[in-house]
């Protein structure tokens, strides 16, 4: 897969994040209709697909290097954004090998996996890693498995642990989150975790989820897509630094609202582990200024009626409301009433 | 409405148990329940009690505190066997202390049961400076270590036994909302 | 995949091994300890889809697994014990794990009798697993199970039922320990309602069982605006058998859960499987989620 990288962006600070053309045309956009509600929008995790960020198992994009730098400053400022409780050791393994298998496959020019029986030997290019170590021994890593590995690719990710009927999340690293801690949720039960979410418990979407997870077969990993917003872009959102985040969203204007303000689209997806049984979560998070998603005609008509339309409660809970009018006025003059096209993709092939 | 608060069902003895321990926060536990079944054990706190916490007659063990009896009940635990049937009763937080004693014992959610007594506060947890604070009995408190106004979330952790407290004016300093009284 | 029995042997006299290697050296899906495989076995006039639980070690480069001839059988497991030779080729499932350890318990009582053993073999293989075993066999196959257990004090092997008192056993157990047991169902049924009796709660309780399939009884399937009639033979899903004919019906999960594949049903009495339908609407027997459900009758008549 060709994809070259950007030198070191910033997330943080003076946000010199942007998106090129071609990230602009493959992001994942996720309306693919004119209105938005939540649903079991599960489908398998097959390459290929609707959006080009399928193409891979762990799709890695131009950001990749400013991303895990961003992630090793908030780690240095608070290392409990990555934990994993000590019956998930065989799942911390199962991560590792995963991710460096499928990186390998995806990506070879970037990283490179070579295995003599449990004596492993990773390269990943673009950090300048070169790293030898026993499988299954970690005390040959500087880090934890878990982590030495989701310090080397975007997107956060959640271990769950089956038992009970039910999904406990015993481990976590999460450092580029939509206002959620994992010092606060590590060890809750599935629902527990997805408490704070608005009408869904009510519609049973967060029961069939479940039932659906539970029976997660190997090798059939499934994704759905979900969205917020935010004010920069910002990848630790948490509510630990709410403090430093939530003044920048009080700052925006209708005048910086374009520039400011990004869609924050997570691709969501979900494996089951073949030693430990266990569900690895890669919320795998893209952003997008405004004014680089009102490139692209349809997205512009569509971001416009489904913000304009969107429920109130569900506006409160992505923490929307300050801010949602700048953004329906934004968009109002891209839409001239046009009829369009179910579906995600862009329909334009350049800028 | 939250889906994780926890929800309280009336103190009842779980005939399924071969053995009850319940402890408890107040100086007294439910009235009778020492002759309610042959194998079970009281665990109280009297404030200004004897010195020495030993098993009465009856079945009754009063502490000093309930740090002190939280001290001994891992301890308690972990000589137990299978079929123990397991109570907390008192303040949220004692509570689900006890509870998380009983998980690292061994003890699955199914054979705990916790009873809430007393007035209708909580602990909450400050998100930005990991502080516990007591005994909460309103939706916005100020943490007592980073001077935060802290909305309290409707999110409880069962780990932490504490809901979550985050920064309710970080947005726009100072605008901060009328606090609401707890009702459940 | 297709995998090669590589070895076969004789472990008692009604238990045959098998060792199933990839055919041209591929490296196979891991599979982690209490997984089994589907292998497809071929009969005269049917493929038998047997499931059998790995015996070896999650990183091991052939799968081992172990056949108990079933009695009056004429069906996979009498193929395997007759007719399978080394060097033949089967096509195999990729495993699932329906019986996976509980890793939060610190100790593991584990209970089998017979064939039962096979899925804690895998336990056994997983390191630094603390428990503590009692297997029951027939007098005349203790020289045989013996070769598959430790020696040390952990794993004992039991040929008469009063060298096993279960009641003391489970009541001696420590909180953190959790039970899992396989074997014939009326071994299963006796050690849980010892160990209810007791007062184990059943979260500390697992048992095998093999279950999720899609399969069932062959059925038709009317579909009345395509005009079409669809056969949907006993291991395939409507939704497959459907796919099969050249339609292209809703679908998205694939599991029951998503609420996508939801048909109106005209005629005929679904079986629901799915996760999707409220009680309210399965009662009402007009809907069917075409990608796990099946019917009770003969025919289901579809709109679509």
């Amino acid at each position: 897969m060709k994809l070259s990288l950007k030198p070191q962006e910033t997330f943080r600070d003076d946000y010199t994040f942007s998106n090129s053309d071609e990230a602009i045309l493959r992001f994942p956009f996720p309306f693919p209709e004119d209105s938005y509600m939540y649903s079991v929008n599960m489908e398998p995790h097959v390459r290929g697909g609707a959006s080009p960020v399928y193409n891979a198992m762990f799709d890695i994009d131009e950001h990749y290097v400013g991303d895990m730098a961003d992630r090793a400053i908030t780690l240095d400022q608070d290392p409990l954004r990555c934990q994993v409780l000590p019956h998930m050791e065989t799942a911390e393994w199962d991560t590792l090998e995963l991710l460096m298998e499928n990186l390998a496959n995806d990506y070879p020019e970037h990283f490179s996996l070579t295995k003599n029986d449990d004596e492993w030997h990773w390269i990943n290019r673009p950090l300048d890693i070169d790293q030898k170590f026993t499988f299954g021994r970690e005390e040959t890593l500087p880090f934890g498995p878990f982590e030495y590995i989701t310090r080397q690719v975007q997107g956060d990710f959640s271990l769950q642990d089956q038992r009970d009927n039910n999904l406990y999340m015993d481990g976590g690293m999460v450092t580029s989150q939509a206002d959620w801690s994992l010092n606060f949720d590590v060890g809750m039960s599935f629902h527990e975790w997805h408490g704070p979410v608005p009408l869904a418990h009510e519609s049973g979407v967060f029961d069939r989820a479940l039932q659906y997870l539970l029976r997660m077969q190997c090798g059939k990993p499934v994704r759905r897509l979900n969205w917020t917003m935010t004010a920069n872009p910002r990848l630790d959102t948490s509510p630990e630094n709410y403090p430093l985040w939530g003044p920048e969203k009080a700052a925006i204007t209708p005048e910086n609202v374009g520039h400011r303000m990004c869609l924050r689209v997570e691709l969501q997806t979900l494996y089951r582990l073949p030693r430990s049984n266990a569900i690895l979560f890669s919320i795998r998070g893209y952003l997008i200024r405004l004014e680089e998603l009102a490139k692209v005609k349809k997205w512009a008509v569509r971001m416009h009626r489904v913000i304009r339309d969107l429920h109130p409660r569900i506006a409160e809970y992505k923490g929307l409301p300050r801010y949602r009018q700048y953004v329906v006025d934004y968009f109002a003059p891209h839409d001239d009433g046009r009829v369009l096209n179910a579906g995600i993709g862009p329909e334009q092939d350049g800028i | 409405m939250s889906k994780n608060r926890p929800v309280y069902e009336p103190f009842a003895l779980e005939p399924s148990g071969r053995a009850h321990l319940v402890v408890t926060s107040l100086d007294a536990p439910p009235e009778g329940i020492e002759d309610s079944f042959d194998n079970i054990e009281v665990w109280t706190v009297k404030h200004n009690g004897p010195g020495v916490p030993v098993l009465a007659a009856g079945g009754v063990r009063p502490f000093r505190s309930t740090t002190e009896l939280l001290a001994q009940l891992g301890h308690r635990l972990g000589r137990e066997t299978a079929g123990l049937r397991f109570y907390a009763i008192g303040s949220e937080a004692f509570i689900w202390d006890a509870y998380n004693i009983g998980i690292v014992a061994g003890l699955h959610p199914s054979e705990i049961s916790l009873h809430r007594a007393g007035p209708l506060v909580r602990r909450v947890y400050c998100s930005h400076c990991r502080t516990m604070i007591e005994g909460v009995p309103v939706n916005i408190v100020s943490c007592p270590s980073c001077e935060a106004a802290l909305f309290v979330r409707d999110h409880f952790s069962r780990r932490l036994a504490a809901f979550m407290g985050v920064k309710v004016d970080a947005e726009v300093p100072g605008e901060i909302p009328a606090a609401e009284v707890f009702t459940s | 995949m297709k995998l090669k029995i590589e070895a076969a042997g004789q472990l008692t006299s009604g238990i045959r091994k098998f060792t199933l290697a990839p055919v041209d050296g591929a490296v196979l899906p891991r599979a982690g300890a209490g997984s089994h495989v589907v292998l497809e076995i071929p009969g005269p006039n049917r493929v038998w889809k047997n499931a059998y639980s790995i015996t070896s070690a999650a990183d091991a480069l052939a799968y081992e697994i172990m056949v108990r001839r079933v009695e009056k059988s004429r069906g996979g497991s009498a193929w395997l014990h007759e007719h399978a030779k080394v060097g033949d080729v089967l096509e195999v499932y990729p495993p699932q794990n329906l019986f996976a350890p509980q890793r939060k318990a610190k100790r593991h009582l584990l209970l089998s009798a017979g064939i039962g053993i096979t899925p804690f073999l895998s336990y056994l293989k997983l390191p630094g697993l603390a428990y503590e075993m009692h297997h029951c066999c027939k007098p005349e196959d203790e020289t045989a199970f013996r070769t598959l257990l430790p020696s040390g004090p952990e794993a004992t092997l039991h040929t008469s039922r009063n060298t096993l008192n279960l009641e003391a056993l489970l009541k001696r157990q420590k909180l953190d320990t959790h039970l899992s047991v396989c074997g014939p169902e009326s071994f299963m049924d006796v050690v849980l309602a010892t160990a209810a009796h007791v007062g184990w709660p059943a979260a500390k309780v697992h048992k095998e069982s093999f279950g999720g399939a899609t399969g069932g009884e062959p059925f038709v399937a009317h579909l009345k605006r395509s005009g079409v009639k669809v056969n949907v033979g006993r291991e395939e899903s409507l939704l497959d058998a459907m796919e099969a004919a050249g339609l292209t019906p809703p679908c998205l999960c694939r599991g029951g859960a998503c609420g996508e594949c939801k048909l109106t049903v005209l005629d005929g009495v679904p079986a629901h499987h799915d996760h999707y339908l409220s009680e309210t609407e399965r009662a009402a027997n007009n809907a069917i989620m075409i990608c796990v459900s099946r019917a009770k009758t003969p025919e289901l008549v579809l709109d679509f």
